[in-house]
């Protein structure tokens, strides 16, 4: 990637800036032409809406910003937004993200493909700031497109891609990205910005077509329709999530194209892999400690490595598979809470798991719960789980152990 | 072998009742050594004032319990009734569920040999008018008396419940008999009338028993709609809306012909045009917007979506100018403007003919049920201001 590299005269990138990812992701609001926000304050999300209207103050970006009186009416705005042709984005946290849930699942259920951040936060009680996966995934069974970034680069990028991909005539499906509260929400890394014009190569104007409300075109969205018509929408929405695979696929070759191949594989990132034997898998900002742990058991002659799960729904089935099925054994990091469910264990092992199961061969699978409520999660603690991991590789009857990292007691 | 039994009902005025008569044929019909169940359609909406809704019971002599249920209960309509109660013969013009399905004939799953029992002071042949051609026999009984209509909490107790047990037992005995109702009653209340209310239904409906013949009633061109698949139509659940704006003139505004609730109604909204002085209320209160500008500044009125709230009727400031008369009375849904524009006089003959002496006053929320106050014949364009004290009186006579 360089500053200098030109593509059909058009430069790629505006300028260089130390950014947040809160920060980062209003920069890709501001150039992906957004025309309606809708904002209320819930820590760690307060900090994007914060940074978009100081760019709507500055006049670098021309949109309605509506304050709301709760999630609730938020995510009802942006969703009436875009049901009448305005690209749109809100956000939200923890709680907040949950007291929207209605709102929340109508979006879906309407196929409008508005971009929300979620800036991962614990659920109360009691109450916290730090991060945990559990507000996010909470969508992961009603029609939404949800990835993780790891990077404020990524935030920025994932932003330009996901509406890329959720308006999309062949998904229209509303897209969460999430980002690990405080660890990339709040913390300031060099980002490269977009040029304006190069975005506008890749971002194609938001049209939903036959389904825009419109005076001119006059439709009714979401009528009663009870048990002769729900089972054949359901349908429908079963049918987007599938096409919306290949989707990915294509915007993230198209974005590569444009950008230099900043994705080679788009669903997830594999880090020294190659030859592995055993490898850790996880969503978001672990992947730091995860990958140092990997170059320092590497020097110790340790066939490991990462696999750094970006896209969760739709889930990459086929791919993963492939990919994990190389591998003995998979330790599976949760942080997030699915208590009581098989195995006690959190809700990517269960994911994980199910996507092995056809394999005849298929790995060992362990699960760490750890980093719960933005408790640190430090390269120590990520040894230690390929330690265990590497034990279990031999013992298939440790499949489905979860362990609790950096609990006291 | 399983009975069917399917209630006709309004909806708020009789859920109570529809449900009281449902399920206490399983009640009577356990007590005789059967099994059953009863339950509603769930896709009703009841709480709607008037909108036709079904009430189902099930009874099965020999069937365990879990096989009936799996038979009928896991269904959310029937597809036959050994016999569908009428408890309000304005139905018997057919009944619209939710969308979709278009208007249905009132004895649509009446069965070869089964019953259809209506609550109503008409003769067979006057309802027959508006009921469909069945390919078989099956038999019309009459069970004579008013629509019991009462509130959301309540039924009234005008023995209508006593006498359909009655009438139940005499149309089939198999579903229920006529000593397990009384019996039954007895034991319940220990009071004579509503035994006697039970028995006399039977005798009655076994008097006035009517054999419904293939030729009798009229043509039904009733088709259950073919409802596109999953990817035969928009996502998102987006529908295409009714034309925007509106024509000058009947049938000039556009409503959705896929749910049109006109059978809802029990009263229509008849209007002296002569007398209207063109104030605009019942164009504007109308909640259902069943009423079109016509180009003489008139309102003309769209009955396939009128529900007969009344509400143009209790808005009017012309007594007279516009009453609600009994559905039962109309034949089809034509444009009264039309006629009145076509030939004035014969329109007001007509309308006073409708009209006829007696206006009825229908529940308000949880009255005691219709009233019948006195009305006037009109003459020709004299306008008399409608007295709010009259209908006033008339209410609070109600509650």
């Amino acid at each position: 990637m360089s500053d200098t590299q030109l593509l059909e005269d058009v430069q790629l990138y505006e300028r260089e800036d130390l950014l947040t990812g809160c920060q980062a992701v209003s920069q890709a609001v501001r150039l992906a032409d957004v025309d309606v926000i809708a904002a209320y304050p819930i820590r760690p999300y307060t900090e994007v809406m914060d940074a978009i209207s100081k760019l709507i103050a500055d006049g670098q970006l021309d949109a309605e910003y509506i304050i709301a009186d709760s999630e609730h009416s938020q995510f009802e705005i942006v969703k009436h937004a875009s049901s009448v042709g305005a690209r749109a984005f809100a956000g939200s946290s923890g709680t907040g993200w949950m007291y929207g849930f209605e709102a929340l699942v109508v979006t879906a259920t309407d196929r409008l493909p508005v971009l929300f951040l979620v800036g991962n936060r614990a659920l109360d009680d009691p109450g916290a700031f730090g991060v945990e996966h559990n507000d996010a995934l909470s969508i992961r069974d009603m029609g939404w497109l949800l990835c993780w970034a790891t990077t404020a680069q990524e935030a920025l990028e994932h932003v330009l891609l996901g509406y890329r991909i959720a308006e999309d005539r062949r998904v229209r499906m509303p897209m969460a990205l999430a980002m690990d509260g405080a660890f990339l929400t709040h913390s300031q890394h060099m980002v490269k910005i977009p040029s304006p014009e190069a975005v506008q190569k890749f971002l194609p104007p938001y049209d939903l077509a036959e389904r825009r409300l419109h005076p001119d075109n006059p439709i009714s969205i979401a009528p009663q329709v009870n048990e002769d018509w729900v089972m054949e929408l359901r349908r429908q929405n079963w049918d987007a999530a599938r096409r919306a695979r290949q989707v990915i696929l294509e915007s993230y070759q198209e974005f590569n194209q444009i950008f230099g191949n900043r994705y080679p594989t788009p669903f997830f990132d594999e880090f020294m892999t190659e030859d592995a034997e055993v490898v850790l898998v996880g969503l978001g900002t672990v992947a730091m400690p995860a990958r140092t742990a990997v170059r320092r058991l590497r020097e110790q002659g340790h066939k490991v490595g990462y696999v750094n799960l970006r896209w969760f729904r739709p889930f990459p089935t086929e791919e993963l598979r492939a990919c994990l099925g190389r591998f003995r054994a998979v330790g599976v990091i949760d942080r997030d809470c699915a208590h009581g469910s098989p195995d006690d264990g959190g809700v990517l092992l269960h994911e994980v798991r199910s996507c092995l199961y056809p394999l005849r061969n298929r790995p060992v699978a362990v699960n760490f719960i750890l980093g719960l409520g933005g408790r640190d999660v430090s390269i120590n603690d990520a040894i230690t789980m390929y330690e265990a991991t590497m034990q279990a590789k031999d013992a298939e009857t440790l499949d489905g152990t979860v362990r609790w990292l950096g609990v006291r007691g | 072998m399983i009975k069917r039994i399917e209630i006709n009902y309004r909806g708020i005025f009789q859920k109570n009742l529809a449900k009281r008569i449902g399920s206490d044929i399983v009640i009577i019909a356990s007590r005789m050594g059967q099994v059953g169940f009863s339950n509603g359609r769930y896709s009703d909406s009841p709480e709607r004032n008037g909108i036709p809704c079904k009430y189902f019971t099930f009874v099965s002599p020999d069937l365990p319990e879990e096989e009936l249920e799996a038979e009928c209960g896991a269904k959310l309509d029937i597809d036959e009734a050994n016999i569908s109660v009428v408890l309000d013969d304005t139905m018997v013009k057919g009944v619209e569920p939710w969308g979709w399905h278009g208007i249905r004939p009132i004895n649509e799953k009446v069965v070869d040999g089964g019953a259809l029992l209506v609550v109503s002071r008409k003769e067979p042949s006057d309802l027959l008018k508006f009921i469909g051609q069945k390919p078989y026999n099956y038999r019309l009984a009459l069970l004579e008396g008013d629509a019991s209509l009462a509130g959301l909490w309540v039924y009234k107790d005008d023995l209508t419940y006593e006498r359909i047990l009655g009438a139940i037992a005499a149309l089939d005995p198999q579903i229920i008999f006529l000593a397990a109702v009384t019996d039954y009653l007895w034991d319940k209340t220990h009071e004579e009338h509503r035994v006697r209310a039970a028995n006399e239904a039977y005798e009655a409906v076994q008097n006035r028993l009517h054999t419904v013949t293939p030729s009798d009633g009229i043509e039904w061109p009733h088709e259950v709609p073919v409802l596109p698949k999953w990817n035969e139509f928009g996502e998102g659940a987006a529908v295409p809306s009714v034309k925007r704006g509106f024509e000058i003139g009947p049938r000039g505004q556009s409503r959705n012909p896929q749910f049109k609730r006109g059978t809802t109604k029990t009263m229509r909204p008849v209007v002296r045009f002569d007398l209207c002085t063109k104030c605009t209320l019942c164009w504007l209160e109308c909640p259902d917007e069943c009423f079109d500008p016509t180009s003489d500044g008139l309102y003309d009125i769209d009955y396939e979506y009128c529900v007969g709230c009344g509400k143009c009727a209790e808005v009017c400031p012309v007594k007279e100018c516009i009453v609600m008369v009994d559905e039962l009375k109309f034949e089809d849904n034509s444009s009264p403007w039309e006629f009145h524009t076509r030939d004035a006089q014969g329109y007001i003959t007509w309308a006073e003919e409708k009209k006829g002496q007696e206006r009825v006053v229908y529940p308000f929320v949880t009255g005691t049920g219709m009233e019948v106050v006195p009305g006037e014949t009109v003459p020709v364009g004299k306008k008399l201001s409608a007295k709010r004290e009259t209908r006033g009186k008339s209410k609070r006579a109600q509650a």
